[in-house]
């Protein structure tokens, strides 16, 4: 009976043994990782306390950001084609699979809280923000000024970003800038629980303050990626905003800095498109918008087979040579009005396929292709995403002097950049008067810039009036003004429920 | 069925037949048969007041010396004991009859065992007799309509799908619903497929919580308990061979869609021309003349018709002109999808043992096709049960399972390429094989006959729906397969200390490795752009239960009493990895040297939780009249970060009033129990996401950005999160009325706080919820289960069982809203429904659909508005109510009026009167016997609740062109004209795009009735089987899902939770299948 008792307690303490210990209920992930598990490695490995900023820059990214699985919800450049396609530039000139149709293009989210298009662009935004206050929170705050080298220019980047979104948030909120108007929520602090609208004013002191903070904390910053915002980034950010807040001086300096110091060229154009060849080689070349070592663009993201984008991705919604939605019926090309606008010795007039009757009639295969130009070819994306280029710099510059009346200045810096378009581009400016300058500076950076996600800030900061031509599918020469309730999305229903600060839409 | 029973009477042989002195002894023999006329091995034969007595053999014969004034006393477990006096007779034949309440029958629950009589909760065993008969490759399907208050819901037909259970309602908001499944005693997280029915003995559902509260956190919403079969302890070796064939085929009918072209062609046309009316175009009958035939409607590449758009529409009948001829015959994706396929189930056990050792093994082996093509589930399965008394003073049993089995789902892709999907949406102008130009079709120069459509990849013309993709090309040339090896068992020993106190261990385990390959061909649809790729991703999971038991049992007088402490550990570990790679060499091969790029980084990682656990539980029972039980147990989670811990138990109670004096012999209460029971019981939420694990902690994706690390934020976790705690208290009856009518009634209420709540934030916050404990939630539920002997003869029976739920659940308590600090008036997160105080977590909150204004066949929905200048008009100084609950906590005495408004944005969110949860659902059994012929039906109803049909919404959407869908042949009902009276809106080329955007429009009642099962078999008789040396012979013919009558074809409300079909729905097999059980 006693050995009995004896086994019966030596199994017992056995199995007993093999679980009740302190680690037995404490488990962790290793698909992700938590907080502290980033902090514990950041101890022996540097590299990581730097990720958690580039973490950021792949939010920018990633799928499903806006809050969705939609295949129109990947980041910034799924907002840049909202933008594209409410100015009227980019055409849905095919529908298939009805990606866009109708939310975008037939402006039923800008005129209906309860779609969801509005609660991604809301979200994608504002989960950005925080990303950046939980950066900013992490090196001391607002007010912090790092003392170590690599966190200045991380705080400097969160900022930047945190201004970025903000500004984006204005844009496709609010119909006009109106200082007084309250617009916008807003959170600086990581600790921030839901609030009321603030005034415009008060989110762009947030925006203006953000990015001189950044450009003087990014002084001195040698990039390692052009992923990277760097002071000059920082700077053309700024510009923008200026621009949008009409303070043209400003802008003028701004782009003039990155212009002189930024050490970036013009696109030339054999970068912009891709070339008919003269020579006795008749295989074309050149061109392709896929690659963010170009000299001409200052930011943007290189994308791998290890970034992990496929068919969810701005390539998958526009490039025909991708595994996409262009290549199976949703068309997304220039709209015919702008197009008939490029001067026809213009290289840009290249960028676009001429097939009428086809689907892909003005479709920008000589302008954004991957490069093995296989029908539906690329899969997984590697072609990489471009955020912002030197040449927006002499646009804006070109802007800005003429509004500022320096019209010599503005073509000059107008100049600089058509040299590397047109054949003969001194006697085409030539042939534009004083007054038609910012017209002609408007027509060019909607061609320039046609399918980066940037014509809808020109539309706002011009103020101009869309015309859509005849290969949209609707709205059709119907004038629709940069104001006009259509062009902005709402604030959505989502916050309205669940915001109990919330309650009305911004005018 | 009832030999099987023997073996648990073999442990009484050990008796010692003493044959007794008296005067005038005789020798009397005779058969005991049960009240089918089957002959009843291993009955008890006594002479009243002795020890003497014997045992019938297997023939159901004894023989017993006895003196004319013996009493015998024949006596069987489940059946009613039997007195009779010996008297002149030498032969005394018995039948048995069966214990109408079974009250002896040993119910397995919690970590002992229990009599029906004696057990204070509620728990319903199902007989396997009536699992058996149906047709799946797992028990969690064949449960429905078997248990009141268990909800099975079957959510896809595809073979070897498991189905959803919920088991008493909905008890929790966020957290877990899921019931426990307890294997042999053992807590199983593995797939409940790795158990072939076939090798389970008894399924027993476990609901109050003195049943569940010893389970701890786990048993919060329910146990069900599985023990597999055994081997017999005495001598009796059996083999046991069943085998079935049959048909699975799709008899339950789908959507009534439009499968005439020349039906669905002049809808487009209609559509087009009501845009060019809205748009105020000059000639709108020319513009849709004009774009009928165009790539954003219908590419003229599909015309059809040897017609022009003008030729072929009559633009005032708004129909196709007669005589116009086709250019060919489209084949419908229905017709070419699906197919009636075969299923055959072998099965085979073996079983037998001596005093010391039991054994039982068996092999299973079921090929399960379904009716979608290349759809199947192929399994192996095999089934080892030792046990064996070592020595005096321990007991060691082991009892292993595997199983291996092989799944194809192929045509199934969650996305457009799916042939649910296109059976239903495809419209039927477009043929599911390529035409050329002529309209001939195009021979396939990859795989030989004909090529199928896959749209503009073609050369001939893009398709303006699902361009570039054919899911019956996909569903031949692709594949999508899981292999699956699962092991799952345990090893125990039993240690005897003293008579009264016994130590128990059990170490069980449950491992799987789970493969999938998905291929896509390098020659059509999506894998042209990768040259043919194929997808890897495998699982492999270990779970691991230790359990250390101290039994104490010991009867002191009238009283007896069990006392029991034990700890447990579980650990849950599942790992997982993906690797993609692209440009096959052969096609035919799916490994993955054969294809040599990679898509992407290959992926894996781990993840897992950790229980432990320390219990005990009191059991006490006085003159089998009053039985008290009481248990208490503490549970540590790894899921929780700073308050892993909680207390959980229960105490239960119950009388059986019949055993008291003044209703023995109660001719009518044969048998009446009373019962109550309270407890508490732990829940640490669900494990749908990976995430779960890990809810505790803010958590970052990890990436590579530029050549270097990249740490992005992921899910903000909350490390105070701990768990939900569940308050149940059950009262209930159990009687039986003579020979009648056996019944049981549950009443209970379970209040469960601290919610694990998904609480929404206002997105700009950066978040959009934040998972917390908060809110408190109440179900309150009717159970009933009654069994009515109809009749009852030994040659004709036929009983009716009628069970069924009526359940409530109201939210009590709100969370807080951190940002005022006071409950949320209103949380809308899991639209249409929406969570508010007084609630149900299913009340429909939605905007109110208002019909269709017959003047201009738009859409219309109700706009609320506070009517403050009482006039009864929505005018100025009135204010619109956007959301109909908070406006109405913030203003009690608003007057509300409504109107109606064709602007969707506008109308009011409100609570709209209907809820998901139906008044009552259930099952219904008719089964019975006449002489050798048994035959049996099963219906499951549901009564009172709506869903919201998705589906229908789907196939009465106006889309663009002919882009979106097809239609359900209620669109012949829309508005064409004005003052058309109508609920069905124009068509107008997409022009209205909230008409189907959420609100009442498409909430449709779930009442249903569907014949679940029925059964005709027959016993051949034993002079028929004479000495073939066949025990036993039964044939028959089952069918599964025979019939189901729902509020509309194709909607389904038994395949999801809340009562809406889902979208590409492999509508559950319609299974018919022959089969013969022998006994050796």
């Amino acid at each position: 009976m006693k050995n009995l008792l004896k086994l019966t307690g030596a199994a017992a303490l056995l199995f007993l043994g093999t679980s009740c210990s302190e680690e037995f209920l404490e488990k962790e992930p290793t698909e992700f990782l938590t907080t502290d598990q980033i902090a514990e490695a950041a101890e022996l490995n540097p590299a990581v306390v730097r990720g958690t900023l580039t973490g950021i820059y792949s939010l920018m990214i990633e799928t499903g950001t806006g809050g969705t699985t939609n295949h129109d919800d990947f980041g910034q450049k799924g907002y840049d084609i909202y933008g594209d396609m409410l100015s009227g530039d980019m055409a849905l000139s095919v529908s298939t699979y009805g990606w866009y149709r109708a939310d975008i293009t037939e402006f039923v989210a800008p005129t209906d809280f309860t779609r969801q298009r509005n609660y991604m662009v809301w979200r994608y935004y504002y989960r950005i923000i925080r990303s950046t206050n939980t950066v900013i929170d992490a090196l001391g705050g607002n007010d912090a000024v790092p003392e170590l080298e690599e966190n200045k220019y991380i705080m400097g980047q969160a900022k930047a970003i945190r201004a970025h979104s903000y500004f984006y948030l204005t844009q496709y909120f609010t119909e006009d800038y109106d200082p007084a108007a309250e617009i916008l929520p807003i959170y600086d602090d990581l600790q921030d629980q839901n609030g009321p609208k603030v005034a415009t004013s008060e989110i762009f002191n947030l925006i203006e303050s953000d990015l001189n903070d950044a450009i003087t904390l990014l002084d001195g910053f040698n990039r390692t990626g052009k992923n990277e915002v760097n002071k000059y980034v920082a700077q053309g950010i700024l510009a923008y905003v200026k621009g949008y807040k009409q303070e043209w001086q400003a802008v003028y300096d701004l782009t003039q800095s990155v212009i002189t110091e930024g050490g970036f060229q013009i696109m030339t154009a054999e970068e912009v498109v891709r070339m008919r060849h003269d020579g006795p080689d008749t295989t074309p070349y050149g061109g392709g918008f896929n690659d963010l070592s170009t000299p001409g663009w200052m930011w943007g993201i290189d994308l791998t087979t290890d970034t992990g984008l496929g068919l969810v991705s701005w390539w998958g919604q526009v490039d025909y040579f991708s595994y996409s939605y262009a290549a199976v019926g949703d068309s997304k090309a220039i709209d015919s009005g702008l197009y008939d606008q490029i001067p026809a010795d213009d290289v840009r007039k290249n960028q676009f396929r001429v097939a009428p009757g086809t689907s892909t009639h003005l479709m920008p295969i000589n302008k954004f292709f991957a490069p093995e130009r296989v029908p539906f070819g690329q899969n997984p994306m590697v072609t990489d995403y471009v955020f912002m280029r030197v040449a927006e710099m002499y646009l804006l510059h070109a802007e800005a002097a003429a509004q500022l009346g320096r019209y010599d200045e503005a073509r000059d810096a107008l100049d600089e950049l058509l040299s590397k378009r047109l054949a003969d581009s001194s006697s085409y400016l030539a042939g534009i008067s004083d007054e038609g300058l910012l017209d002609e500076i408007y027509l060019q950076t909607r061609i320039e810039l046609w399918g980066e996600g940037k014509s809808y800030l020109a539309l706002k900061r011009f103020r101009e009036t869309v015309v859509r031509g005849d290969n949209h599918l609707s709205f059709v020469g119907v004038p629709i003004p940069y104001n006009d309730d259509r062009l902005t999305f709402e604030i959505p229903e989502s916050e309205i429920q669940n915001n109990p600060f919330i309650d009305s839409q911004n005018d | 069925m009832k030999r099987k029973l023997s073996g648990i009477l073999t442990l009484l042989l050990v008796l010692v037949v003493q044959i007794a002195f008296a005067q005038e002894t005789k020798t009397v023999t005779g058969t005991v048969v049960d009240d089918q006329g089957l002959p009843l091995p291993g009955v008890n034969v006594l002479l009243k007041g002795t020890s003497t007595g014997t045992q019938t053999d297997f023939g159901g014969n004894y023989t017993i010396t006895a003196s004319p004034q013996d009493v015998l006393v024949f006596s069987y477990v489940g059946f009613q004991t039997t007195d009779r006096l010996v008297g002149a007779q030498d032969v005394i034949n018995v039948t048995l009859k069966t214990d109408a309440a079974e009250l002896e029958e040993v119910v397995v629950v919690g970590y002992g065992t229990a009599t029906r009589q004696s057990f204070a909760g509620t728990a319903t065993t199902i007989d396997a007799e009536n699992l058996e008969v149906k047709s799946y490759s797992n028990v969690s399907q064949a449960l429905a309509g078997e248990v009141a208050g268990v909800n099975v819901i079957n959510t896809s037909g595809q073979p070897g799908t498991a189905s959803t259970i919920r088991i008493r309602g909905f008890g929790s908001v966020n957290g877990n619903r899921e019931p426990l499944y307890v294997v042999d005693g053992v807590p199983y997280s593995g797939s409940i497929n790795a158990i072939n029915p076939a090798d389970i003995k008894t399924t027993t559902i476990l609901k109050d919580a003195t049943a569940t509260a010893i389970y701890g956190s786990r048993g919060a919403n329910g146990v069900i308990l599985i023990t597999t079969k055994r081997g017999s302890a005495y001598g009796e070796d059996f083999i046991e061979v069943d085998v079935k064939t049959g048909v699975n085929s799709q008899m339950i009918p789908r959507y009534d869609v439009i499968t005439s072209p020349e039906a669905y062609i002049p809808l487009v046309w209609e559509g087009l021309y009501n845009r060019g009316v809205i748009e105020n175009r000059a000639d709108p009958i020319a513009y849709a003349n004009t774009n009928l035939f165009s790539d954003n409607v219908v590419p003229a590449g599909y015309n059809m018709w040897n017609a022009t758009a003008a030729e072929l529409i009559d633009p005032e009948t708004r129909m196709v002109r007669d005589g116009v001829t086709r250019i060919y015959d489209p084949e419908r994706y229905e017709d070419l999808a699906f197919d009636s396929a075969i299923r055959t189930e072998a099965n085979v056990r073996f079983g037998g043992g001596d005093e010391k050792t039991s054994y039982y093994t068996s092999f299973g082996y079921l090929n399960d096709d379904g009716y979608s093509i290349n759809t199947g589930y192929d399994r192996y399965t095999t089934r080892l049960n030792v046990s064996s008394q070592v020595k005096e003073w321990i007991e060691v049993g082991a009892n292993i399972g595997y199983a291996y089995s092989e799944s194809l789902q192929n045509g199934q892709i969650v996305g457009s390429e799916n042939v649910f999907e296109f059976a239903d949406k495809m419209a039927p102008i477009f043929p599911v094989f390529l035409r050329d130009d002529e309209g001939n079709l195009v021979p396939d120069p990859v795989f030989g006959g004909f090529q199928y459509d896959y749209g503009g990849a073609s050369g001939f013309r893009a398709r303006p729906n699902a361009n570039n993709l054919n899911p019956i090309g996909s569903a031949y040339y692709d594949f999508d397969g899981t292999n699956r090896h699962e092991l799952n068992g345990n090893f125990s020993f039993d240690i005897t200390i003293t008579e009264e106190l016994t130590f128990e261990s059990t170490y069980g385990a449950q491992y799987y490795t789970w493969r999938n390959k998905n291929f896509t061909n390098p020659f059509y649809g999506g894998g042209t752009a990768t040259g043919g790729d194929l997808f890897e991703w495998e699982r492999e999971v270990l779970v691991q239960n230790f359990l250390q038991l101290l039994r104490y049992k010991n009867d002191f007088g009238d009283h007896s009493l069990e006392v029991l402490a034990a700890h447990e550990s579980n650990e849950f570990e599942r790992s997982e990895s993906t690797v993609w790679k692209g440009l096959a060499v052969s096609p035919f091969i799916y490994e993955l040297n054969n294809f040599v790029e990679n898509l992407q980084p290959p992926t894996g990682f781990t993840e897992g939780r950790a229980l432990e656990s320390i219990f005990g539980q009191i059991n006490y029972d006085y003159l089998d009249k009053y039985f008290l039980t009481g248990s208490v147990r503490r549970d540590g989670s790894s899921r929780f970060v700073n308050d892993k811990w909680g207390t959980f138990g229960s105490v239960g109670g119950a009388w059986v009033v019949s055993n008291e004096d003044f209703l023995s012999n109660n001719e009518l209460a044969t048998f009446l129990k009373l019962k109550a029971s309270y407890g508490i019981t732990g829940d640490e939420g669900d494990f749908a996401g990976d995430a779960d694990f890990y809810r505790g902690y803010d958590t970052f994706n990890l990436g590579l950005l530029a050549g270097g690390i990249s740490i992005s934020p992921r899910d903000n976790g909350n490390p105070d999160l701990t768990w939900e705690t569940s308050r149940m208290f059950q009262t209930g009856v159990e009687f039986s009325l003579g020979t009648f009518l056996d019944g049981s009634i549950d009443y209970y209420v379970k209040n469960t706080d601290n919610l694990i709540f998904d609480r929404r934030v206002g997105p700009s916050q950066g978040i959009a919820i934040i998972t917390v404990n908060d809110g408190e939630l109440r179900n309150t539920g009717l159970e009933f289960n009654l069994t009515g002997h109809i009749f009852n003869t030994p040659d004709f029976k036929l009983n009716v069982n009628v069970n069924g739920e009526i359940l409530d659940n109201e939210i009590v308590t709100m969370p807080l809203e951190p940002s005022t600090g006071e409950p949320r008036i209103l949380d809308t997160s899991n639209a249409p429904f929406a969570y508010s105080k007084g609630r149900s977590i299913f009340d429909f909150y939605t905007r109110e659909w208002a019909g269709v204004d017959p003047a201009t066949g738009a859409p219309l929905w109700y706009q609320y508005f506070d009517d403050i200048n009482d006039n009864g008009i929505f005018d100025t100084g009135d204010t619109a109510i956007g959301e109909m609950t908070p406006y109405l906590t913030d203003n009690p005495e608003a007057n509300v009026e409504r109107r109606v408004t064709s602007t969707y944005a506008s109308a009011t969110n409100k609570y709209v009167g209907k809820s998901a949860i139906p008044d009552v659902r259930g099952g219904i059994r008719i089964g019975g016997s006449w002489k050798n012929l048994n035959f049996s039906t099963q219906w499951i109803y549901s009564l009172g609740g709506y869903a919201i049909d998705y589906q229908y919404g789907e196939l009465m959407s106006d889309r663009f062109g002919a882009a979106g869908n097809n239609f359900h042949t209620d669109i012949f009902d829309r508005w064409q004209r004005p003052g058309d009276i109508t609920n069905v809106p124009r068509l107008a080329d997409g022009f209205d795009q909230t008409a189907t955007s959420g609100s009442t429009r498409f909430l449709t009642s779930t009442d249903y009735l569907s014949l679940n099962n029925a059964l005709v078999g027959y016993t051949v008789s034993e002079n028929v089987l004479g000495n073939t040396g066949l025990d036993y012979v039964n044939i028959f013919v089952s069918g599964d899902n025979l019939f189901v009558k729902t509020a509309r074809d194709g909607f389904l409300p038994n395949t999801s939770e809340t009562g809406n079909s889902g979208r590409r729905l492999y509508a559950p097999l319609t299974t018919i299948t022959a089969g013969v059980r022998v006994k050796f």
